[in-house]
């Protein structure tokens, strides 16, 4: 039988364990309650401190003595808050006053530690900041995918000829977090970026060129146009069906006829695609063909050939009335379907 | 009774002594993975929320580059509780949104409600069907929301309304959840990030908390509390050492084979190609998980499953023995399901680290502890009746026995305090610890009996859900689900 001896000493590591975990627990919880009071107390002095020197517009001395003696994460805390309400002059003087506490610097320090969560605050500090800071940019080619992305947010506002090359190359990115992210900077970084990306456009394919024409299609620009038709003959169907998409957001008569062309590829997403974009442009001479495309196989091409037709407004109607009475069953249903759906929902 | 007692007694002695140090052994070995676990889920929350510490999620992921996100909402007789439920799914924080209420064979107002308050319209009922379904009766879309699409269909099950959700789902990434769970308006934003950290992930699941004792308003969670009801107060910390430890470490080990049905984000593709839910299992949402992992190691493919700490929904607890006895004894033959459907993977080098370590796990700790536990409680209840241990012995054997559980479960609290510390006033940590700490004193035990009673249904082959009562989120009617997902 089990000793009694044996049990008494697993049952001594068990309450020395379980007292140990109380004690953590009620001191860390009671720890909580005195640093939280303390810390919202200094979290309001710094936040009213760096409301008057935001606002006021005059560098107030004993203010920034204030915000000097506050704990440093007490400062940060307080910077990355209120950094989020400001822009254009407002973050301009908040850059001013971080600069005199010394926070700039500091998170400066922390862009070039050798741990990556350091690094990754520095970047969000400076990125919150929009400080223009060679460093930063640096941290653009960081080894850890979540840098790169910080480094790409903070490059959003930073929309120099060499930070908008530096990220059109990260457009080919392995790590899906940092392609996102300079996609949705460059998008954030407005037409600057046009000339540039229709350039990378012109010459880049593959997985590079699928998330450009994303971004393409958002800022849909004609001078996209040359490259959206080369992309879209691109053997990559993922590729073809962004272009589609980037067709439509162009419009025109050379991208309608692309579009027409496009209608007949192999590959159904690159049909839908090519219909949804003729829709979206409106384009009612390709009516018929966007009936025809009514019996098409596959679901996802009637459904949006469907869709377009209701877009195109009358004329588009009576393509899908007359679908309606057609001899093809599969046609008749997606137009009932279509022509039943309220407004909201047809978008 | 005597000559009885001396006859069996050199026999339960024997079985004494074997028995009681291998269920001792048991004990210590499981409780030891769990400290494992633990240390494990300790390095990835702390990893976790250095990631996340001021993280703009706001200007990342409120992009029009998000992914779309169609929320499946399978509802059976949810009339008192659909339009809260609804608008609060509606106004969630994600820009590329789309939810689709299936009302599975609704017998109240359920639909109608829907109707009366969405401004829904019936339209065409044609889809792609590209998996087998009860019928759909009524296809509705909404004149004032975009984005919601109401499928009213013949009573399936979850699982055939899940299915008939995916048909209909025009998004990426699809959520499953239940009508009544209450997701936190951050929640997507939240549990999408693995999708856009990597390209192999297809599925991610979010933490699941106990809304029962705190205050709802307007389907969000406005104060958080732990319940004094002593059913639901104990699943607090269950459910905290269940996601915070249990599924958190897993993360890092290996990961995890478990995305619960309330809220978890699965590709849409991935589930379509692994041909959906199944609709003969009770435990459909972990046996989608286990498949889509099995198909990734046989084609090769992504089949990464990652469990995301902070996106928090909430659901409902049974404060009642019936319910959630009928509750856990379901788990568990959806658990033994699972794991036998898919026993080949078992200790197969061919799974990896699933075959070789998750799955033992699931199968030797998850499955087999209520026999274990039984066989421990019985041998020491029957050694008492004979006279072979004395009560010290026995209380000394019971205490050690649970003894480290308790500890491990006092360092969840530490974890969740360490974390996210959602229960913040003394009342709440000393109730918390006080559930902690009496969890083993018959609700445990209890717990080991609808286990087993589970295990000798699923060898009986029922396959039955049983009825989920629910009170519903503060000062709404109770709502019953007779025969469909809860």
């Amino acid at each position: 039988m089990v000793s009694q001896h044996l049990l008494h000493i697993i049952m001594l590591i068990e309450v020395l364990l379980l007292a140990l975990a109380v004690s953590v627990y009620f001191v860390h919880g009671l720890w909580l309650r005195i640093t939280s009071r303390r810390m919202q107390k200094l979290s309001h002095t710094a936040r009213e401190s760096l409301a008057r020197l935001v606002l006021r517009g005059h560098v107030n001395l004993e203010d920034i003595e204030l915000l000097k003696l506050l704990p440093h994460d007490v400062q940060t805390m307080a910077f990355l808050e209120i950094s989020r309400t400001f822009s254009g002059t407002g973050k301009e003087r908040l850059r001013f006053v971080a600069q005199q506490v010394g926070a700039i610097d500091r998170a400066r320090l922390l862009c070039t530690h050798r741990w990556w969560t350091r690094r990754l605050r520095g970047a969000r500090i400076l990125s919150n900041l929009d400080v223009q800071d060679s460093l930063a940019q640096t941290l653009l080619s960081d080894p850890y995918p979540a840098v790169r992305a910080q480094a790409a947010e903070w490059a959003a506002a930073q929309a120099s000829p060499e930070v908008v090359a530096a990220m059109l190359e990260l457009l080919a990115d392995p790590a899906t977090q940092a392609r996102f992210a300079v996609q949705n900077a460059l998008l954030r970084m407005g037409n600057v970026i046009a000339a540039p990306l229709a350039a990378f456009l012109e010459t880049h394919s593959g997985r590079a060129a699928q998330a450009g024409l994303r971004v393409a299609e958002s800022i849909a620009e004609p001078r996209f146009l040359e490259a959206a038709l080369r992309l879209s003959r691109a053997d990559d169907v993922g590729v073809r069906e962004a272009a589609a998409k980037l067709l439509g957001a162009i419009g025109g008569a050379e991208a309608a006829a692309r579009l027409i062309e496009l209608m007949n590829d192999n590959d159904a997403r690159v049909r839908a695609g090519a219909a949804s974009s003729l829709g979206r442009m409106r384009y009612w001479q390709a009516g018929s063909l966007l009936a025809e495309r009514l019996r098409d196989q596959r679901w996802r091409v009637r459904r949006e050939a469907g869709l377009a037709l209701r877009a195109l407004g009358a004329a588009g109607t009576l393509f899908l009335r007359k679908a309606l009475k057609g001899d093809d069953r599969f046609a008749a249903d997606m137009a009932e379907q279509v022509l039943d759906l309220p407004e909201a929902a047809a978008g | 009774m005597n000559e009885i007692k001396d006859l069996i007694a050199p026999f339960i002695t024997q079985f004494l002594v074997k028995g009681q140090f291998a269920v001792l052994l048991y004990f210590l070995a499981v409780n030891g993975w769990y400290l494992v676990l633990l240390v494990s889920s300790l390095l990835e929350l702390r990893r976790h929320m250095l990631l996340i510490a001021d993280e703009s999620r706001h200007l990342l992921l409120s992009s029009t580059l998000s992914p779309t996100i169609s929320i499946l909402a399978p509802a059976y007789n949810e009339e008192a509780t659909i339009e809260v439920s609804l608008r609060a799914l509606l106004a969630l924080h994600y820009p590329n949104l789309e939810v689709i209420v299936i009302s599975d064979g609704s017998k109240d107002r359920t639909v109608q409600v829907l109707i009366e308050k969405f401004d829904l319209v019936p339209v065409k009922t044609i889809y792609e069907r590209k998996i087998e379904t009860k019928p759909v009766r009524t296809l509705y879309r909404s004149s004032t929301y975009p984005g919601l699409v109401v499928v009213d269909k013949e009573n399936g099950g979850k699982a055939d309304a899940l299915n008939v959700g995916l048909s209909f789902a025009r998004g990426e990434l699809v959520c499953a959840m239940d009508a009544d769970t209450l997701i936190e308006q951050d929640g997507l934003q939240r549990m999408v990030r693995p999708f856009l950290y990597a390209t192999d992930v297809v599925a991610t699941g979010g933490t699941i908390r106990v809304v029962n004792g705190s205050q709802v308003k307007h389907g969000r969670v406005e104060k958080t509390a732990v319940p004094t009801n002593l059913l639901a107060g104990v699943q607090v910390v269950e459910y905290l050492r269940a996601f915070l430890f249990g599924r958190l470490g897993w993360n890092r080990l290996g990961g995890n084979i478990i995305i619960s049905g309330a809220f978890g984000l699965f590709h849409r593709e991935a589930v379509l190609d692994a041909g959906g839910y199944l609709h003969d299992t009770v435990g459909e949402d972990m046996e989608l998980v286990v498949r889509l992992k099995r198909l990734s190691y046989e084609n090769g493919g992504p089949g990464k499953i990652a469990f995301v700490p902070d996106p928090v929904a909430w659901t409902e607890v049974p404060e009642s023995t019936k319910v959630l006895g009928r509750q856990r004894d379901r788990w568990h033959r959806g658990l033994a399901d699972v794991l036998w459907r898919h026993r080949g993977m078992l200790l197969n080098p061919r799974y990896g680290v699933t075959g070789l370590f998750v799955y033992p796990y699931y199968a030797f700790v998850e499955l087999l502890a209520p026999l274990i536990e039984a066989a421990g409680l019985l041998s020491l209840v029957l050694g008492l009746v004979f006279g072979v241990v004395d009560w010290t012995f026995a209380g000394l054997f019971y205490l050690t026995a649970y003894g480290l559980g308790t500890a491990l479960t006092a360092f969840t609290l530490i974890l969740e305090d360490l974390s996210f510390h959602r229960y913040n006033s003394f009342r709440d940590r000393a109730l918390l610890f006080w559930w902690a700490l009496i969890e083993n004193l018959g609700y445990r035990q209890l717990t080991v009996y609808w286990r087993l009673r589970g295990l000798w249904k699923f060898l009986r082959g029922r396959k039955d859900w049983g009825a989920m009562e629910r009170k519903g989120f503060r000062a709404v009617p109770a709502v019953a689900k007779p025969d469909a997902a809860a």
